[in-house]
């Protein structure tokens, strides 16, 4: 071979190489300039994929960790009856392929036997089929024909885990599902008002649901990755991972059982009185911490959708009524902490009219004839003219101002929201009879919450405390990241006052007092009843009432503040008053309550008050 | 010097070529083996996550099933579907014990154990039974 030949051939194999080298330059210009966005674009398209991890919304739980409210899946199940056609197309020998065939049907039957659905439904389901789509949108099959495979058809939703473990392992083809997180409250109905809802769509709409979002509700992560062929992620090729994080669980103050209990009640109270609403509430006096608030009407969390507005709303929260004489409280203690007065100071409650600031006031008319009567027997027997003569004794703006300070006509703090102001106006703005009316618990508005707060005051030696209902925040381990202790308000009274103040109120429920028979024997009762006339077409009514019973137990050492209020109850007899409709709800209750929290029963009360008195009075 | 023939060369250079195609068909086989290992190791964390997230379903499920089967009102159901006739006891039957209870008991057992009457003169021939009892004195 010459020398000439052999470096021929090596020029035109360099030559070779470089062109090859060259179209494979070309190309590489073309797909990574000139076709880069298009090429990026399919490629994105076919492989790339966002996963949404979804963040699992915290739950609700009681005091004692009972659960309340938690996230539970739930599956849709639908056909994509062109993936079992397709699947048996894949072989080709018809034997086999009809033996399959066969296979599937079988197991098709079992599954119309645990959904409970005829075998035609599910076969009608698994037949395949064409949609109508817009022609723009027609690119999946090839041809444009505005008809594309039907891949979804919905066989059934809401299925449980297990009924969906038994129907995955029939293995089915075409079978595909969807799981979503469905909001649940295991105890369907109870604290509705308080827990509130989740919609349809996921919004939370009342209730700690709503006002604990933020806690609540946690944050979703997202995955970039790629996916195969069958829309499978490849994990190797995840570029980016924000892990989700978890909702946080809200504890409330509330406990299971005394929520129960109040609920019953409210329950039997219905039955009873047919009433437009009622509330119960029920909490400690030393640290706000309210246990149960029931309302009457309520609804079934797990079926908000079938109840009526009406019935979703907290009463004890969102409506105001007038205290009536449970407002007796503001004067009586206002006049004793002053000290204006003793329990022994006596008034005249027969006079019916009195002269305030130089001019003749008409004194309110009494439920039965009264003639001296001491503070502590104007406590007891409710006396309406008793108690606008110690408002008088002070004077408007005292008076005022100590209502104030129990916490009407400002909101509690409540912090589920929803919570009205009440009306309680200054006195520039009384007209001449107030004096004499509000003392009595007219001319004046507040909330259940407000006057169960102002009662829960005087069993705290005088300070008025903010409504706990949230105890803590918990993550998702199960650590307390942030613990709400109770919140002060204001001091009403001295705290000798208050204790005096609940030794009167025991009173309530001694001999000639107007809740007579509804002490319990060991745990002292102090309380105090209510009766209002509601405001039906701007006058008072002689037959609509609001009957209340609010106080607390044992009086010297007040573990339970609890309030009864019923609004319209409808007696036979129109006695609808505080005694009648809602003392007897307070005492049952306070029975059972005495059990669950194993409160102990005072002994020697009177000695015990006596002393803490510095005497006899 | 005479430089070497021109076979030699190509023969260099094919050998080199050679070790060059198998020093990166080693690399390039490194490399997707390596690879493989990634997938297959991010598969198996991916399979684990799913089980993990799986199991924490499951959990809340029992969880709210729990739940459903003992909150006051279902129980309340079963008291009543089981006629266990269940109730809060009242008051009035509520025993309160001032003193403590395993005390008390005690003492009344040590009275039978070691009351006069127990004891019979047969007892004086065989070793006395001694009977320990444990008390919490709180």
């Amino acid at each position: 071979m010459s020398k000439g030949y052999a470096n021929n051939r090596l020029t035109l194999l360099a030559v070779g190489v470089l062109v090859c080298f060259l179209a494979v330059g070309v190309r590489l210009v073309f797909l990574h300039v000139l076709d880069r966005d298009e090429l990026l674009g399919y490629v994105d398209r076919a492989r790339r994929q966002i996963v949404v991890e979804h963040a699992r919304r915290g739950t609700i739980l009681d005091s004692h960790g009972n659960l309340l409210a938690t996230s539970r899946s739930e599956i849709t199940l639908a056909v994509d009856s062109w993936s079992l056609v397709e699947y048996l197309e894949l072989d080709r020998n018809d034997t086999r392929r009809d033996a399959k065939a066969r296979e599937q049907q079988a197991k098709r039957a079992q599954l119309a036997a645990i959904l409970g659905m005829p075998v035609a439904d599910i076969e009608k389901a698994f037949r395949p089929e064409m949609k109508e789509v817009k022609p723009s949108q027609d690119r999946t099959d090839g041809t444009v024909d505005g008809q594309i495979k039907d891949r979804w058809t919905k066989l059934r939703e809401g299925l449980d885990e297990p009924t969906y473990d038994r129907i995955a392992a029939l293995n089915i083809r075409g079978l595909t599902h969807e799981r979503i997180y469905r909001r649940t409250y295991p105890s369907g109905g109870l604290a509705a008002s308080l827990i509130g809802y989740l919609n349809k769509e996921g919004t939370a709409v009342t209730g700690a649901e709503r006002h604990f979002e933020l806690y609540l509700k946690g944050e979703d992560g997202w995955i970039e990755s790629e996916k195969d062929g069958a829309r499978r992620e490849l994990a190797q090729f995840r570029s980016r991972e924000v892990p989700a994080r978890d909702g946080q669980d809200v504890v409330l103050t509330i406990d299971s059982v005394v929520q129960h209990i109040l609920e019953e009640e409210l329950r039997t109270i219905a039955a009873k009185f047919n009433p437009h609403f009622a509330t119960i509430i029920a909490s400690e006096p030393r640290t706000g911490r309210i246990l149960g608030m029931a309302n009457y009407p309520s609804f079934d969390l797990n079926n908000y959708s079938k109840a009526p507005l009406d019935a979703q709303r907290n009463y004890a929260v969102t409506d105001i009524i007038e205290p009536g004489s449970t407002f007796k409280i503001v004067a009586a203690g206002a006049a004793l902490d002053q000290g204006l007065v003793s329990p022994a100071s006596a008034f005249d409650c027969g006079i019916t009219s009195i002269n305030y600031q130089g001019r003749d006031l008409k004194l309110p008319k009494e439920d039965h004839p009264f003639g001296m009567l001491t503070v502590a027997d104007i406590v007891s027997h409710s006396s309406n003219r008793g108690a606008a003569q110690l408002a008088m004794l002070m004077g408007a703006q005292k008076f005022y101002d100590y209502a104030k300070l129990y916490g009407f006509g400002t909101t509690s703090g409540f912090q589920l929201g929803g919570e009205v102001r009440g009306i309680l106006e200054p006195p520039a703005r009384w007209d001449g009879l107030t004096i004499t009316r509000m003392p009595m618990g007219h001319a004046v508005a507040a909330t259940p919450l407000q006057i169960h707060m102002a009662m829960s005051a005087i069993a705290n030696g005088g300070a008025l405390l903010r409504p706990q209902v949230i105890q803590e925040i918990r993550d998702a381990d199960g650590r307390v990241v942030r613990r709400f202790e109770p919140e002060k308000r204001s001091q009403v009274l001295k705290p000798s006052t208050a204790s005096l103040m609940a030794r009167l109120l025991h009173g309530v429920v001694g001999p000639d007092g107007t809740a007579e028979g509804f002490d319990i024997p060991g745990f002292e009762i102090a309380a105090k009843t209510g009766t209002t006339q509601k405001i039906v077409d701007g006058k008072y009514s002689s037959t609509h009432y609001v009957g209340s019973f609010i106080g607390f137990f044992p009086a010297s050492r007040p573990e339970i503040v609890l309030s009864v209020i019923v609004d319209d109850a409808q007696v036979p007899d129109g006695k609808n008053y505080g005694r009648a409709v809602a003392a007897p709800s307070f005492k049952h209750v306070a029975e059972q309550l005495i059990q669950y929290l194993d409160i102990k029963p005072v002994q020697s009360y009177s000695r015990n008050l006596v002393a803490m008195q510095g005497g006899a009075l | 010097m005479k430089p070497p023939p021109a076979s030699n060369l190509i023969n260099r250079v094919i050998l080199l070529t050679l070790m060059l195609l198998v020093f990166t068909g080693t690399l390039g086989l490194g490399a997707v083996w390596m690879r493989q290992e990634i997938s297959q190791t991010a598969n198996r964390s991916r399979a684990l996550e799913d089980k993990l997230t799986d199991a924490q379903r499951r959990l809340d499920e029992l969880s709210a099933e729990v739940a459903t089967a003992v909150n006051p009102q279902a129980l309340l159901r079963q008291n009543e579907s089981m006629r266990l006739a269940l109730s809060m006891p009242r008051e009035i039957q509520v025993q309160r014990v001032a003193v403590s209870a395993e005390l008390k008991l005690a003492q009344k057992r040590n009275l039978e154990v070691f009351r006069v009457e127990n004891a019979s003169f047969a007892s004086f021939t065989r070793p006395p039974e001694h009977r320990a009892l444990t008390v919490s004195l709180q």
